[in-house]
């Protein structure tokens, strides 16, 4: 099994991006379309509007709820790509949601910049490298973002995060269905969904061991670019 | 062909044939092309005029009574079409499984609304019901109308009512991925899903020509 963590193997996404580019044309432009496709909101989340107050302490919270769970998918299926082994139908699912999870990420740390969780180091135990455990994953990630987005949507105070946060949460709900349809489940199992409160998420995150090291602290260190 | 019709006028007699076939056209360049196809639907009378004032009681009732016209169509949409008995496999699946939800989401609203839920307009599917390939694209245009108009909605309600949308809203989502996979199209094609505002949502509603009087 390897123990390698995401951090040490793609510290600044390079690793990534050449693989992007060797991928050819198509999947560029197919990945920039993943991207842009959802860029308005996503940037709504990256700049509250002007007008508004300071962002909300219980918001800086929430937001960085959501960039842990953001850092989690994107993690996972970033390792799956880049390891390669993900065959068959399943081959199009890491290169496609790891844009769009990797999208979700930026826009949250750029919302909170400073304030803004660092990421955890991962071990997914394989599960990245093995075409049935990297769908059953991606089923119950996907089905928990849903969840957990969910529990926080009417939490939200700032009026553009919460159009962005629910702006993510249905794209979580679709990716949660498509993984089921590809799992042979069914993707939409009952006419409610329910949300699933913190303590809840976090239970079933670390009962995963997918992370492998917690963020020492919230980083107060000066930019190291201050322009 | 367009045609505007007042509330509570009859239905006009041999408008089914005729306006099928643009209904059908509209539902299959909108999903093409997601823009406006000028198509012969009737203009539905007495939308709720939703605001943008800051959320109340009052103002969740309005958006509750939108969000049950679109759940009465989407509930007879799939009702319709599993009666019809055109669909099997796969899709009949589909159609039977979404049907039991959208019943459950009227059955929901109608409950939260009590006395001032909106009553179920009179609705036509023409062929959209009758061949698995319309179905398809019409259940795409549907309920990708139907998740754009909630999550529009969201910073309009009150924070308890939202947390109840939201457990409706997620489900509209796997049905548009759902569907979009059975179709084989990509099932969550950008990063953020797009509000629309209820006057967009009304105009797409519109142009199906599925509500008769509303």
């Amino acid at each position: 099994m390897m123990s390698l963590t995401l951090e040490q193997l793609d510290r600044d996404g390079a690793i990534r991006e050449a693989v992007e580019k060797a991928s050819g044309d198509t999947r560029a432009a197919f990945l920039g379309k993943a991207v842009v496709g959802g860029a308005a909101l996503l940037g709504a989340l990256a700049a509250p509007g002007s007008g508004e107050a300071a962002t909300a302490k219980s918001d800086v919270a929430i937001l960085n709820y959501a960039l842990t769970l953001e850092y989690l998918q994107a993690s996972f299926y970033t390792e799956a790509e880049r390891l390669g082994a993900i065959k068959g139908k399943l081959a199009p699912i890491p290169p496609q949601l790891g844009a769009v999870e990797r999208a979700h990420v930026q826009a949250i740390k750029a919302a909170l910049g400073r304030a803004a969780v660092k990421r955890p180091a991962f071990d997914f135990h394989g599960v990245t490298e093995n075409n049935s455990k990297f769908l059953k994953t991606a089923v119950a990630f996907e089905d928990l973002g849903t969840a957990a987005y969910k529990a926080q949507a009417a939490r939200i105070k700032s009026p553009a995060l919460l159009a962005a946060a629910i702006s993510i949460h249905s794209v979580e709900a679709r990716h949660a269905a498509w993984m089921r349809f590809l799992a042979g489940a069914v993707p939409a199992a009952s006419a409610f969904d329910e949300g699933k409160p913190i303590s809840q998420v976090r239970a079933i995150v670390a009962s995963t061991h997918f992370v492998a090291a917690r963020p020492k602290s919230r980083s107060r260190k000066k930019p190291k670019f201050t322009g | 062909m367009r045609r505007q019709r007042a509330k509570g006028e009859e239905q006009l007699d041999g408008r089914a044939d005729a306006t099928a076939s643009s209904r059908e056209q509209f539902l299959a360049r909108a999903i093409v092309a997601g823009g406006a196809v000028a198509a012969g639907g009737l203009l539905v009378a007495g939308w709720p005029r939703l605001g943008t004032a800051a959320p109340s009681a009052a103002q969740d009732a309005k958006i509750l009574n939108f969000a049950l016209l679109l759940e009465y169509i989407e509930a007879g949409f799939y009702s319709d079409a599993v009666a019809k008995g055109k669909l099997s496999g796969d899709l009949l699946d589909f159609a039977t499984t979404v049907r039991d939800h959208e019943r459950a989401h009227v059955a929901f609203l109608k409950g939260a609304l009590g006395n001032s839920a909106r009553r179920k307009p009179k609705l036509d599917f023409g062929q959209t019901t009758s061949d698995p390939k319309t179905f398809t694209s019409a259940a795409i245009s549907l309920e990708e109308t139907v998740v754009a108009a909630y999550n529009g909605q969201a910073g309009n309600l009150t924070k308890p009512t939202l947390a109840q949308a939201a457990r409706i809203v997620s489900v509209e989502a796997r049905h548009a991925a759902w569907i979009r996979a059975l179709a084989g199209k990509d099932p969550a094609p950008n990063a953020t899903d797009k509000p629309d505002t209820a006057s967009q949502v009304q105009a797409d509603i519109n142009r199906t020509g599925f509500v008769q009087s509303g």
